[in-house]
């Protein structure tokens, strides 16, 4: 929640740049529609069912038991907010793909609390407008 | 505030047990144990990176229309978010 925030606070630079910013969870779409009202964020949040997308950029993991009964006792039920009985999370990551289609930064952490920086993010995607305006002139 | 730093003062203030979180010690341990046993695995190492083709998608927003990551592109560079949850 607290990075989603930090990503809406540069979604008009973003934006100024013809880029475009998604967030992505396996959070059915009504909790999807909580986190934007909660967070009041402007950009999509995208419900990726069955964790597909994850598991196409190598990020879908199943949670230890012990974790999963830690959840539970929390009131963290994934299988609700999923809809799916696995116990299963994206790792926390932020990419930045070029308009060809190609990844052009990464940031990838098994420590969800360690997390890069929305200036980062905005310097990379500065870098490539930068680039197609040069290719175009 | 940097982003880290919020992420690091909010952990701190989790960690501590103390209001309004009252972590018991035991959970901040088990969260601790697999955040160790995920980064020992290797798995972030080995998601793709850059240089990388972007897998394609087409997905529900959150009032359930399909975005989908060409049209997206059509219009230039895109960054992606990836979270755990709402909570």
């Amino acid at each position: 929640m607290m990075e989603l925030e930090a990503l809406q606070a540069v979604l008009p630079q973003i934006r100024e740049l013809g880029a475009s910013l998604v967030a992505i969870s396996p959070q059915l779409p009504s909790y999807g529609r909580a986190v934007r009202r909660r967070a009041a964020l402007e950009f999509d949040v995208l419900s990726d069912e069955g964790l597909k997308v994850a598991q196409a950029f190598g990020l879908a993991f199943t949670l230890p038991s012990y974790l999963e009964e830690l959840y539970r006792s929390f009131g963290n039920t994934l299988d609700k907010f999923h809809g799916e009985p696995a116990y299963r999370l994206p790792l926390s990551a932020r990419y930045v793909v070029d308009p060809q289609g190609q990844i052009r930064a990464a940031d990838v952490n098994a420590d969800y609390t360690v997390r890069p920086d929305p200036e980062a993010t905005l310097a990379q995607l500065r870098g490539l407008s930068a680039n197609s305006e040069r290719q175009r002139a | 505030m940097k982003l880290q730093e919020r992420l690091d003062a909010f952990k701190a203030s989790f960690e501590s047990g103390a209001p309004p979180f009252n972590a018991p010690r035991a959970a901040i341990e088990i969260m601790h144990r697999a955040t160790e046993e995920l980064r020992q695995s290797g798995k972030a190492e080995r998601a793709l990176g850059v240089g990388s083709r972007a897998p394609a998608f087409a997905l529900p927003n959150q009032d359930g229309q399909i975005i989908s990551s060409a049209d997206l592109l059509a219009r230039g560079p895109l960054a992606i978010s990836f979270f755990r949850g709402h909570w």
